[in-house]
Parts: C-alpha cells; structure tokens; sequence
C-alpha cells in the first residue's frame, strides 16, 4: 500500500461509531457513510452526525471512484421516510443531509420516494434544515419538479469531476445533465440553496477545474465544495495525485473570488461534510 | 482488570489492516480517548483512540505489520 500523506489522517472512536451503527442498524437506515467507506466517518459519528442515504443500499450505475455497490435493487422501503424522520429526532440533528444511490430502475428515480422522506422529516423534526443530494433523476425536469416542491433548504446534486473525465469516471452519466439538474432548480426555485461538488486527484487540470466552477457558477450553483479522490479498493480508478492543502486553498480563493456564496476546499472534504457550516455560510452572501 | 486492544474494522469491507505506529509504548500509561495507534487503509490514516484508561502492559505488534481485523493487539492494564 503507497504511503499516505501526512494531511490525510483521521480519528477513530470505536464507541462513537458503534453508537451510530446501533441507531442506523436498529431503524433500519442505510448512511453512505458506511456504504462509501467515508474517512469522515469516525468524526462525524463522534459528533453524532451522519449522511442518509435512501432508495436501498444497491446502485444501478457502476461509477468508477464509488465504493457503494452494484447490481440488482431492492424495493423500495416504504417506511424508510418515517424511520429516518425517527433518526433525526433521536441524533437530535439541526441540519440533515440525504442522499441516495442513483434509480433507474425507477420510473420517477426515486423522486418521490425524496419528496415524502424531506416531508416525514420536516413533520417530526419542525425547524430543522434539509439538505438532499440526489442524483441526476435523468434529469427529467417533472422528477426534479417533485423534490422541488417539498421544498428542501438545499438540493445538492455533484458534478463529480470534470467534464473530460466523465468517460472514464462517471460512464453512465453526462456532465451537461448534471449542470442542468442546477440549472433547473435555481430556476424554478430561487430561494432554494444549490450545491455541487467535485473530486480532484483524478488527474484534472487545474483548468479543467477552474472550467468547472465556471459552468456551475453560470448553472446557478451556490455552493462548491473540492475533495480528494481517494481509491476504496484496488478495483477502483486510480488516484493520480494527492492534492496539496496549498493547492486546495487556492481552489477555494479563486473559486470565491470568481462569485461562490461559499466554498469548501480541502483534502477531506465531502460533499456532505460540515454540510451546515456550509449552509451557513451559503446563507451569509 | 486487564482488557485486551483488537484491531478495529474501520470499514465494510475492512478484513486486514496495516498498523502505522504505536503513539504508546509498552509501560506507558495511556487515558481513555487518547490516540494508541495509527492504521493505515486503502483511504487515510486513522488515528485510533484508546477505549481505556491503563498502562500499555504488552503490544504484539510492530509498526508496519498487516493484522487481521478483532485480532489482539495489545493489553492494557486497567488497574
């Protein structure tokens, strides 16, 4: 195994992270925490946070950097929405995130299924914020016009990477797809909060980068966030590189003087990660 | 009491994992919630906090080893 940089070290917190696993596994919830091997995980379970993910634990897209696996789907659970209001209830979350694997197998991509879960979770937990990261919904507006209308604080929906990798990193999806998901929400729904986010390591320019930041700026996204690509298993694309922090603060200055309301940028970040703090400061521009 | 240290599963998938270093050493005394160890997977480096309050009264393992998850690492002395 090839030496890791130094920046790239986490906590772990045996207690904390059995605590979390106990709800989720009690209540039946899936975190893509877990499904993604996620090197957040033991911090944010020791903060008593996590990331949902809804719609099963199976992908019917075989992305080449994601650690959630493929193959044939499950039902879906019909008590998953008030499960995961439960959830929020009991980790007593002020700002909650949820995502899914992406559903082609459904008619509707699991639109739905969004809309009655962000609605279970507003009815339990009144006051909290909803943050849902979805996927392209084969970015048929009428499927995105559902999750709209139950009215999330932010729709979150990631580029991934930049658009000359799409074949490489992301076969099934379409970066002009993935802008016009943005692009559609900050549309039809001004007050909602947009979000997107990439990987880089995956041997990207930084041209490439900054091209990215332009069309999602243009898009009408509001928030950016830049991690490391790191490799789940062996089986998995290549990292490239190991992005610098230096390099990351740079992708954060150029990325908010060219006009984002707020960016995260560092080795670690995910798209969900302190995903309040960047609501917050979405929020403050 | 004496409680054994095992090696943690830090993922699903998580079967062996190669220990980076020990942030104690054998007769050091170590506080719940400090960092024992590092572990070295595909993703990052995590620091492993200790479960007890003790003296690090043995370790099995050397920096650099692959160790199976739930295997003994080390034995912390809680009295």
């Amino acid at each position: 195994m090839e030496k890791k940089p130094e920046w790239l070290k986490v906590n772990y917190n045996k207690e904390a992270v059995e605590e979390v696993s106990g709800l989720m596994a009690k209540l039946k919830l899936n975190t893509v925490c877990k499904e993604a091997n996620c090197p957040n995980l033991g911090e944010c379970y020791k903060k008593r946070t996590a990331t949902f993910m809804i719609l099963g634990n199976i992908c019917t897209r075989h992305c080449r950097f994601c650690n959630v696996s493929s193959g044939v789907v499950e039902a879906v659970d019909p008590k998953e929405p008030q499960h995961l209001a439960e959830a929020v209830k009991e980790l007593d979350l002020k700002h909650v995130v949820i995502t899914s694997v992406t559903r082609d197998d459904l008619e509707d991509g699991g639109a739905k299924h969004f809309a009655d879960t962000i609605k279970a979770v507003r009815a339990l937990n009144p006051g909290v914020s909803i943050e849902v990261l979805i996927p392209d919904l084969k970015g048929v507006n009428e499927h995105l016009d559902v999750v709209i209308a139950a009215n999330p604080d932010v729709i979150n929906h990631n580029v991934e990477t930049v658009r000359e990798l799409y074949p490489e990193v992301r076969p099934e999806a379409d970066y002009d797809r993935s802008m016009h998901v943005i692009r559609h929400v900050k549309t039809k729904a001004p007050h909602i909060k947009t979000k997107t986010g990439i990987m880089v390591g995956l041997g990207e320019t930084d041209e490439q980068v900054y091209e990215v930041m332009d069309d999602s700026l243009k898009a009408g996204c509001d928030i950016f966030t830049i991690g490391q690509y790191l490799q789940p298993s062996q089986k998995h694309i290549d990292v490239k590189a190991y992005v610098t922090p230096a390099k990351f603060a740079e992708y954060k200055k150029i990325g908010e003087a060219k006009g984002f309301h707020y960016i995260a940028s560092s080795p670690l970040v995910r798209s969900s990660y302190r995903a309040e703090e960047a609501l917050e400061g979405g929020k403050s521009r | 009491m004496k409680k054994n240290v095992q090696m943690p599963k830090l993922g699903e998938q998580m079967e062996t994992g190669v220990l980076a270093a020990w942030n104690k050493e054998a007769g050091e005394v170590v506080k719940k919630g400090e960092v024992l160890f590092e572990i070295e997977t595909e993703k990052v480096v995590s620091e492993v906090e200790s479960m007890e309050s003790g003296v690090l009264e043995e370790v099995f393992f050397e920096a650099g080893d692959e160790i199976k998850v739930d295997e003994i690492i080390a034995v912390i002395n809680c009295d």
